[in-house]
């Protein structure tokens, strides 16, 4: 549970060293690879150079942006999974159980489908529509009472089931299947600049949001009262982390489709690592976002060679059995 | 465990109902007839519509019964074992592993032949009820673990399943349309993979008192002569039979397995001899409607019938949600 303020187990700045190495090495890795293999020097070189050579335009406008657009989206997700579990005090919320992913998308492909010639950058506002709807709409149902992992859970797998069934109606109706079932599962093949371009504002606002309030976050998870009589303004803050997590995961989601379980996933290793307090929960959370989405990007390309797989299905094979774990793990502290 | 009163009332004024629904569904479509005109053909006075009632909507009314009805007592008999009153066939997983090893063999052999596909459905569904068994066992069967599990094991056949779609993209469209659950294009060969459950559900319904000892837990069972272990899964062998055969003829359709049950309960109390035939005549007439429906609003376009029990179920499913957290 969230509201045991864990002990740090390693020391922080090993921690963020370590972390900040293996997200850069993953993303000369995520960099080299691809259907034409490029050498580790040659990437650091083609980075830096500005000659025209193939590889260099390779590197510079196709593997690189997706390299960025991977790290971005991990670290949004992964924030969005931890500032949704605080302020459910929950530890299986993440934008996907919540159905914000499944409401983003349902929102985009019917907009897709209603208005083809709309823009990507309008589809973001979309999106954050979809997202908040789906959100708000489990958070209603979830809410009353006691909210145990499993009653969450449950609603939101009914809500993921409602809204996804929708999706897949407008689909087979108008038979433009293919395109759109790809992006479906969460994908950030063939992504360039202009993707780049529309996350970045979304993800620099979300990110300095979320860590400019994780004071007020870290009281928050104490409980609501001591919360209340230590002068926070509870359902302020509520609100608050409730308009960024629905920026940064539908941004994301408008990107590159519903890329599941790193929202929940990410949060729980941050604390095993960094202890209980928010303040280092969310920059933990969004670096190691950041490193799971670039190595899963990396696996995705294995799995089908020479063709490539979505990394939604990647970060599912990883998450669905740590979610397991959680099950597991939820039931010998509290329901 | 609550005693209503009439359940044999209720029982048969739902049989009713859906006998005239039944009747009506007949002349829903792309084109109308009406109940008059398929009684007349029914009883052989008139032949204008024979053909399309004998070749399409009859066989296709009959299939849609018999799921609703399978689906519906697969949820009450999960709901029952596992002691979960969320618990159903598609929350907990067995009918994404039927759909996992269905769009397999729809993908890979697509030129298998049609007997193929239900044995596949049900070694998937299996699979899927083994593997919760086995880890809600191994954690002291805690119902909660087990809905859990369930969600996790449906995720892992869910990227299983968009796996195979975007590798082969060439089925997609059929894929995605027995993913959603459609009864479009269903005939008399399919009704023959449905047999068994024809047979089943009737044995269930005699064999349901069984449930209900198992329901007072295991020791007063065990207590009362009963082998519980080989009773639970003989029941819950039967459940994903019924799941897996009617998966393989209609897909993935939802919901029906979660809400029949709870509606049942409400008519009848939760005794098993009289819930099991009203879920069971609920659930048929919920895909019924449902299907009814979908091929009626805009025709000739069909809508999916998971796409309407969706549609209806998942609302309910949510009120259902909000009221136990109201208790």
């Amino acid at each position: 549970m969230t509201n045991i303020v864990l002990k740090p187990k390693a020391n922080k700045y090993i921690v963020a060293f370590v972390s900040v190495c293996l997200l850069i090495v993953g993303m000369v890795i995520h960099i080299a690879f691809g259907s034409s293999s490029i050498s580790f020097i040659d990437v650091l070189k083609a980075l830096f150079a500005s000659d025209d050579s193939k590889q260099t335009t390779i590197i510079q406008t196709l593997r690189l942006p997706r390299a960025v657009l991977a790290a971005l989206i991990g670290a949004s997700l992964a924030v969005a999974g931890a500032l949704m579990q605080a302020i459910t005090r929950n530890s299986l919320a993440s934008p996907q159980v919540f159905g914000v992913n499944a409401g983003a998308s349902l929102a985009i492909v019917m907009a897709l489908i209603l208005f083809p010639e709309l823009n990507s950058q309008t589809t973001v506002y979309i999106a954050f529509l979809g997202a908040a709807l789906g959100g708000i709409t489990v958070y209603l149902f979830a809410s009353g009472g006691k909210t145990t992992h499993v009653k969450l859970a449950l609603a939101g797998m009914a809500v993921h089931l409602f809204l996804s069934s929708l999706t897949q109606g407008v689909i087979v109706l108008n038979e433009q299947a293919t395109d759109v079932l790809y992006w479906l599962v969460g994908s950030i093949n063939g992504k360039d600049w202009t993707h780049v371009k529309i996350l970045f504002p979304w993800f620099v606002l979300g990110l300095f949001f979320a860590f400019s309030m994780s004071r007020s976050i870290s009281i928050l998870v104490l409980g609501e009262n001591m919360a209340t009589g230590l002068g926070e303004k509870v359902k302020w803050i509520r609100f608050f982390a409730g308009v960024i997590v629905v920026m940064l995961a539908g941004a994301s989601v408008a990107v590159a489709g519903p890329i599941g379980f790193v929202g929940l996933i990410v949060p729980h290793i941050a604390r095993k690592l960094v202890g209980g307090d928010y303040q280092r929960i969310l920059p933990f959370s969004a670096l190691l976002g950041a490193i799971l989405l670039v190595y899963a990007d990396v696996l995705s390309r294995f799995i089908a060679y020479p063709f490539e797989s979505p990394v939604g299905i990647v970060t599912a094979l990883i998450g669905a059995p740590f979610f397991l774990y959680l099950a597991k793990k939820g039931r010998n502290i509290k329901q | 465990m609550t005693k209503r009163k009439h359940p044999y009332g209720i029982l048969s004024a739902f049989l009713v109902l859906l006998l005239i629904v039944a009747i009506i569904s007949l002349g829903v479509g792309a084109i109308y007839i009406s109940p008059l005109d398929i009684l007349s053909n029914i009883s052989g006075t008139s032949q204008n519509n024979t053909f399309i009632l004998y070749n399409y909507r009859i066989p296709r009314m009959i299939i849609a019964i018999v799921i609703g009805a399978s689906l519906a007592v697969a949820g009450a008999i999960l709901q029952g074992i596992l002691k979960n009153p969320l618990a159903s066939p598609d929350v907990i997983g067995v009918t994404k592993g039927a759909g996992l090893f269905a769009v397999f063999v729809l993908i890979v052999f697509p030129t298998a032949s049609i007997l193929v596909l239900p044995i596949a459905a049900f070694i998937g569904a299996a699979v899927i009820a083994i593997i919760l068994m086995i880890f809600s066992y191994a954690q002291g069967a805690k119902p909660h673990t087990l809905a859990l599990v369930g969600v996790a094991l449906g995720a892992i056949c869910q990227a299983g399943i968009q796996y195979f779609m975007i590798k082969f993209p060439d089925n997609v469209n059929t894929t995605l349309l027995w993913l959603t659950g459609s009864l479009w294009g269903r005939g008399w060969s399919e009704i023959w993979i449905l047999v068994p459950s024809i047979i089943l559900i009737p044995f269930i319904v005699i064999f349901a008192s069984k449930l209900d000892i198992l329901n007072l837990g295991d020791e007063i069972a065990v207590g009362l002569g009963e082998r519980t272990k080989f009773v639970r899964y003989v029941l819950l062998s039967i459940a994903v039979i019924l799941t897996g055969l009617s998966v393989a003829v209609v897909g993935a359709i939802g919901f029906i397995g979660l809400i029949a049950p709870h509606v049942g309960r409400r008519l009848v109390g939760s005794r098993s001899k009289f819930l099991l035939p009203v879920s069971g005549t609920v659930g048929a007439l919920f895909l019924l409607i449902a299907d009814t429906l979908g091929r009626g609003i805009v025709p000739p376009v069909e809508i999916p019938a998971g796409i309407v029990t969706a549609v209806i179920g998942a609302p309910y499913f949510l009120y259902l949600l909000r009221r136990e957290q109201k208790k």
